[in-house]
């Protein structure tokens, strides 16, 4: 990695002084059209492990890994998450630790639906980069296959999330400060992440999330419950109920 | 699901510190460039020992999660002689006391690159296995790995880099294009410092190598060799030869002509040298992965270095296997005359007593586009009655009439 490493860093501490990209909304959700989930019965969510990274931002913009933040926020986000769902009446499993050719199918699976999640985002849920023949539907799927992975797991439906923090430190407030005096504008920190909800039974995309600039400390329980809150904004309901409140979408 | 393209710049970006690529060529020489990180802290390969800050704790989280995701890759190459032999060349070269600290996983990828990250994950990719031709060629690329860890290089890089585009962002602030030439310079810095820190591993691959008993000499013919492929792939494209473009200024490594210059100045300067290449171990070794590996390399397209590869690999002598990898190669490109050498290629192995049923499909397929139909449909029939299974049987048997 050192090459990309070497030019991302160079890259991105070059960048200040840039003009800062216009974020027209930075948050948004989608769903397929009428879905709900059934009004009796219960709802079995698989969970797969979440993908959680936190550091700090240096002074230059460079992201520095904290092992110490990063595992009290997937332990603080995975609490959040089974609070959340327990208010919604689902039952959440946790995808267990697999080897060997089950842990390749897994594998698989996070890659696909990462791969999916992205074309999501970048086509379809922000202004700029829309494909036309996406426009009007919702359909997206990794297909029949998935349903192995309710097989290994149990659950009708699998949840993935990400999240991404990069906590501005002392000397990046610092050049933002300066740069503010400049007319500069020099962003601190990074928070982002999104959520995807998929039908094991027909590997459907049900349901995506995704926020460029999210809120809550991630590694403090009350600011792990906000993070969820915001990354099931928008999460299907059950057919007949009123949606669970969420945040109003232009509420940042 | 993903291509390889895809999964070589995933692998990239783990944490890791590669061991291919090139720069602008300087005077070397053998000692080390860099300061060591703080003198008296315990070897990482030390049993037990623990990343010891907040900085060594983060990249190794994110080394963690890279090898959780290649530990379950498709690309990993889960064969155990191979596995164990590369293993056994590790701990010869660096010792036993070191080599526990490495967890070996051989990456299933065409191109030629060898990596190590800061927890112990070291990758060797099969392109590079395809290309070292002994056990001491590819000690000195697996010392020079090694080396990184040993010096926690991906960790002095990282505080390297921190320093210095903390001080482009300040620079970013300085008026009339002064601040952007300072930036440069910064940049130019932490290229250098990767640069030097390449050459430190180089030589210290070459140190592990010596002691355990292997030939010098090999570790500059590695890049002497690459060199000649380079200019082979460049004549059969009709372009210049990229051997010497590196990306200069941004390079991450020395330049591949720099590389041979120091590494056979430092090879020459070790008294009583060890003899060892081990050639015929590791042509035993590979015996049974020349085959596909050589398949991955054709698909590359990349006519003039994979003639080069099969040319140094047969070495003169055209085994069966050699010569149906020639015959592949030639049938894949399908310029003027090419189908016809195919045909000749496939009708040598045969004559050598291969019975690889393969050998009549290519045959088959390289007549008929030579225009000798009646021939082909016959060696392609020949391929379905040895192997009725094979998975394009259905698109064979259609190709041979049907009947």
């Amino acid at each position: 990695m050192l090459r990309r490493l070497v030019a991302l860093a160079a890259a991105g501490a070059l960048l200040i002084g840039a003009p800062a990209t216009a974020q027209i909304g930075s948050h948004k959700d989608a769903a397929k059209s009428g879905f709900t989930f059934p009004a009796a019965g219960p709802v079995k969510i698989l969970v797969f492990r979440p993908d959680v990274q936190v550091g700090s931002q240096t002074a230059g913009g460079m992201n520095e890994p904290n092992a110490d933040w990063t595992a009290t926020a997937r332990k603080q986000l995975t609490e959040a998450l089974a609070r959340a769902q327990q208010a919604r009446s689902n039952e959440l499993v946790m995808m267990p630790e697999l080897e060997g050719e089950q842990g390749a199918l897994l594998n698989d699976y996070r890659s696909l639906f990462r791969a999916v999640a992205s074309a999501v985002i970048q086509h379809k849920l922000f202004v700029g980069n829309r494909l036309p023949t996406k426009k009007a539907e919702f359909n997206w799927t990794l297909g029949p296959g998935a349903s192995k992975l309710a097989e290994i797991g149990g659950g009708d439906y699998g949840l993935f999330i990400f999240s991404n923090d990069s906590y501005g430190s002392a000397g990046r407030k610092a050049v933002q400060m300066v740069g503010f005096l400049f007319g500069v504008p020099v962003q601190v920190g990074v928070h982002t992440g999104y959520a995807g909800l998929v039908d094991l039974h027909t590997g459907e995309l049900v349901w995506i999330n995704a926020d460029m600039r999210m809120g809550g400390d991630v590694r403090e329980a009350d600011g792990a419950d906000k993070r969820i809150r915001e990354l099931l904004n928008g999460f299907p309901a059950r057919a007949g109920a009123a949606p669970p409140p969420t945040q109003a979408s232009a509420a940042k | 699901m993903t291509g390889r393209g895809r999964l070589a710049a995933a692998l990239l970006a783990a944490a890791c510190v590669s061991f291919a690529a090139a720069g602008p060529a300087r005077a070397a020489d053998s000692k080390p460039r860099l300061q060591a990180l703080e003198p008296g802290a315990p070897p990482p390969w030390t049993p037990g020992y623990q990343p010891l800050d907040k900085d060594e704790k983060g990249l190794w989280m994110e080394a963690d999660e890279a090898e959780r995701t290649l530990k379950a890759s498709n690309f990993v190459v889960h064969d155990e002689a191979l596995n164990a032999y590369i293993r056994s060349v590790l701990c010869r070269t660096v010792g036993d006391d070191r080599c526990h600290a490495a967890r070996i996983y051989v990456i299933r990828t065409p191109f030629m690159n060898a990596s190590m990250a800061p927890n112990g994950m070291m990758q060797v990719w099969t392109g590079l296995l395809l290309r070292v031709r002994d056990e001491a060629q590819l000690a000195a690329v697996l010392g020079h790995e090694f080396g990184h860890f040993e010096h926690r290089d991906t960790l002095r890089l990282f505080r390297d880099l921190k320093s210095k585009t903390s001080a482009m962002a300040w620079l970013s602030f300085l008026p009339y294009g002064v601040g952007l030439i300072a930036q440069f310079a910064v940049i130019g810095g932490a290229f250098e410092f990767n640069r030097d820190m390449e050459r430190d591993a180089d030589i210290e691959g070459l140190r592990f190598m010596t002691r355990g008993g292997y030939s010098p000499r090999a570790a500059p013919t590695v890049w002497t060799q690459f060199r000649a492929e380079q200019d082979a792939t460049a004549v059969a494209r009709q372009q210049k030869s990229r051997k010497d473009r590196n990306g200069g200024f941004f390079a991450t490594h020395p330049n591949s002509a720099e590389r041979v210059q120091y590494l056979t100045h430092a090879a020459q300067g070790i008294p009583n040298p060890p003899t060892r290449f081990g050639e015929t171990e590791y042509r035993a070794a590979m015996a049974s992965w020349w085959a596909p590996l050589i398949d991955d390399q054709i698909k590359l397209n990349d006519f003039g270095g994979t003639e080069f590869l099969l040319q140094s690999l047969a070495g003169g002598t055209w085994t069966p296997e050699l010569l149906y990898a020639r015959g592949e190669l030639y049938r894949a490109r399908g310029a003027p005359g090419d189908f016809d050498k195919a045909a000749g290629f496939y009708r040598q192995a045969l004559d050598l007593g291969s019975t690889l049923p393969e050998l009549r499909r290519g045959l088959g397929l390289a007549l008929i586009r030579a225009g000798n139909a009646e021939d082909g449909r016959k060696a392609i029939k020949d391929y379905l009655a040895m192997k009725p299974d094979a998975v394009d049987s259905k698109m064979m048997a259609m190709l041979a009439g049907g009947e």
